[in-house]
């Protein structure tokens, strides 16, 4: 038997007809770039997420870029965040001339809200809390500290779409939220893809200006600006897919219930949800004792399995390149020893999870 | 009679061979780089003659990449033209450098005598923009940059197909940007553009940027970003590839045709110059002509869709109101403003359409 760590391939397999005429309706327009698809996108995320503007990027990392571009965040200044993510959030706060200030995360692999408060300086100019593996970070404490000391947050929302805290979506406890679509995620394009939300409305109207060049018209440039627009081929193939995400993610959250039923706590950790979360779970990671082991164990019963990720940001080459390596973040540092993703698709069968079950749980026995 | 400046909706409509290519690459969800992407890279590189080539998501992009592989940064300053697309700008001050505009000569390109006065300790990098599909005196901007050891990126936006003594645009400065606009010569379905080099330190520092300085899923070199052409896309530009030569060429015949009826009006239309060695691609076809914004009028009445590039030049532009400059220093350029206008030629036109609209242009100054 084998098992795939995801199931990208079916699931494009199966909707390649209905995606195939998403993009020939958009193609045979003529009208490639800012289409009526895009503006329809950006609505159907706000109508979504309950937040009141929406703007269509080229990336989750243009989002995260624009973001702190339009907070005014540059030279000079530093963004606290977790070592716990995927590269782009470190890359975008470096990309606007900032310095992101690491703060260890807590046993959900999120930012630890407790240990922020000491590593705030007077250049702290934002907190950009990470929702790892589309579990939400406790945005009370968050917001609390932020309102104190009047910092700015962006939530780095990458992998944010359909998680919930409080009721209410990611995106809600910022100035700007960053999402990405990029084929991964669970609201997924056929390449990159990200946008914003924001309830500010001058927020919206200079991320707006700046996509575009800087134009208010064609023939007049108020800023200067970049190219940052959310392709319109993937616009109405995202329009298609998001009428499928809430019943995407039951599924996901289904199988990782039963995925909680069958393995054994004392050796392996499921992420659960705390009463205010409602996770979308785009990546199923578990803490894993002897993992590196039990990876090796797992592929040669034909279970896929993946390290999200072996390296914390901050002890990564680029890292040390610019002196960042020189802490100790010491929750991170060992939970990226025991970080496991296991298979986890909205195809996978109970059985199929009872078979992973067993055979991680076979893998323990010997110990 | 419908003169349309748009021809999209004409340059798309047989799609089979694309949607078959799209139709494979679903299934393969091989979308993040790619080697639709990789494919296209080599193919380009070919067709323009050099070593190297990265796609990105867009020519701004590809610009940004080009700068930010030289190292520009605050403090320096990259000297470039009045008359061009925003990007080019944007792209400067998305660095953090300060953009510095040189007037344009007699044909709508910089003006190299006008470069010199402008080069000081600060200046890092001079971008010559190949505008309209035109070129500026490549040869005279390499010596400047030559003897004051200061590099060149051109911006090639507009400039697939073109030629300067029978070498590419994109083959003078050490690394240099290309759009795939839909607009352009060379288009795709969205946002897509491409830098190239033969420096291969360059490409190998640019192809980790654009990928988040990635050298592999778990290491990282340096903080990177996210450039990448879709790879949709890509599966466009490789067909695309194999129409240019045509597009190009059925543009100069378009060209031709107007130049050779336009000039009869002179002094009422003035053409720039055509420099035997150069061919142009026709992105745009700019004419100067006497009294513009009633021709301009005029012609939209009889529908013939013509436009200008630009009413206003960057020197006029609110955006760069923080920039202390002069405007004696840009007589050419806002002269230029008033008579510019940009002609229909597109590949998709008729003979009849093209008659149509000499006939209307006559009819005004009659």
């Amino acid at each position: 038997m084998k098992i795939e760590l995801i199931d990208l391939r079916q699931r494009y397999k199966e909707e390649s007809s209905q995606i195939l005429k998403c993009i020939n309706k958009v193609a045979a327009k003529g009208n490639l770039v800012l289409t009526e698809e895009l503006s329809n996108f950006e609505n159907n995320i706000c109508n979504y997420t309950g937040l009141k503007y929406c703007l269509g990027l080229n990336s989750g990392t243009d989002a995260l870029m624009i973001a702190l571009w339009a907070l005014g965040i540059g030279k000079g200044d530093e963004v606290i965040t977790s070592p716990t993510s995927f590269v782009a959030t470190i890359g975008a706060i470096i990309h606007v001339g900032a310095k992101p200030v690491f703060v260890d995360v807590a046993d959900d692999l999120n930012i630890d809200p407790l240990k922020i408060e000491e590593k705030i300086t007077k250049k702290t100019k934002a907190i950009m809390p990470v929702h790892w593996a589309g579990r939400m970070c406790d945005m009370n404490q968050i917001s609390k500290i932020a309102k104190k000391y009047k910092l700015k947050i962006i939530e780095d929302a990458a992998q944010g779409m359909g998680s919930f805290f409080n009721n209410k979506h990611a995106g809600s406890f910022s100035d700007i939220a960053a999402f990405s679509t990029h084929p991964l995620k669970n609201l997924n394009g056929l390449g990159d893809g990200g946008f914003i939300t924001t309830n500010n409305k001058l927020l919206y109207n200079k991320i707006k200006l700046y996509r575009n060049h800087g134009m208010k018209s064609r023939d007049n440039v108020h800023i200067f600006g970049v190219n940052s627009r959310l392709d319109v081929l993937n616009a109405e193939v995202l329009n298609f897919r998001l009428k499928k995400l809430k019943s995407i993610i039951l599924k996901r959250r289904r199988n990782i219930a039963i995925y909680q039923k069958y393995l054994n706590p004392a050796y392996i950790k499921v992420p659960f949800d705390s009463k205010n979360q409602f996770s979308s779970f785009v990546i199923f990671l578990c803490l894993c004792e002897k993992r590196d082991a039990l990876q090796s164990y797992l592929n040669k019963k034909g279970i896929q399995s993946l390290i999200y990720y072996g390296t914390p940001l901050h002890k990564h080459v680029a890292s040390k390149k610019m002196g960042l390596d020189k802490i100790k973040l010491p929750v991170a540092e060992n939970l990226a020893k025991k970080v496991l993703a296991l298979p986890h698709h909205q195809g996978l069968k109970e059985k199929d999870i009872k078979f992973v079950c067993r055979e991680v749980n076979k893998f323990y026995k010997k110990f | 009679m419908l003169i349309p400046y748009n021809y999209l909706p004409f340059e798309f409509k047989n799609t089979k061979p694309i949607f078959k290519e799209w139709k494979k690459l679903i299934k393969s969800t091989d979308f993040t780089l790619g080697k639709k992407m990789i494919d296209f890279e080599k193919k380009f590189a070919k067709y323009i003659g050099v070593n190297y080539c990265v796609a990105t998501n867009n020519g701004t992009d590809a610009l940004i990449l080009s700068l930010k592989s030289l190292g520009v940064k605050k403090g320096d300053e990259v000297i470039t033209v009045c008359n061009t697309f925003y990007a080019t700008v944007g792209a400067i001050v998305a660095c953090g450098a300060k953009p510095v505009l040189i007037d344009c000569d007699e044909r709508y390109q910089i003006d190299c005598k006008k470069i010199l006065h402008k080069i000081n300790k600060n200046t890092k990098v001079i971008i010559p923009v190949h505008w309209g599909g035109a070129s500026p005196e490549m040869n005279k901007i390499m010596q400047i940059a030559k003897k004051y050891k200061i590099h060149i990126i051109e911006d090639a936006c507009m400039g697939i197909g073109a030629k300067i003594g029978g070498k590419s645009p994109g083959t003078f400065g050490i690394v240099n940007a290309f759009s795939m606009h839909p607009l352009k010569s060379l288009n795709v379905m969205g946002d897509g553009g491409m830098a190239v080099t033969n420096k291969k330190e360059i490409y190998n520092w640019m192809i980790k940027y654009r990928n988040h300085g990635m050298t592999d899923r778990d290491h990282i070199d340096f903080w990177g970003v996210n450039m990448r052409l879709q790879p949709l896309q890509a599966v466009v530009a490789i067909e695309g590839l194999k129409k240019i030569e045509n597009v190009i060429k059925k543009r100069n015949e378009n060209a031709k045709k107007l130049d050779n009826e336009l000039k009869k009006l002179s002094p009422y239309i003035i053409l720039p110059k055509r420099i035997k060695s150069y061919k142009e691609t026709f992105a745009l076809y700019m004419v100067l002509a006497k009294r513009r914004d009633k021709l301009l009028s005029y012609l939209q009445k009889k529908g013939v869709e013509a436009k200008v590039h630009y009413p206003l030049p960057l020197n006029k532009q609110k955006a760069f109101k923080i920039y202390s400059i002069s405007q004696k220093d840009f007589l050419t350029a806002n002269k230029q403003a008033k008579e510019l206008i940009t002609l229909p030629v597109h590949q998709y036109l008729s003979d009849r359409q093209l008659n149509f609209m000499i006939k209307c242009i006559k009819e005004f100054y009659k």
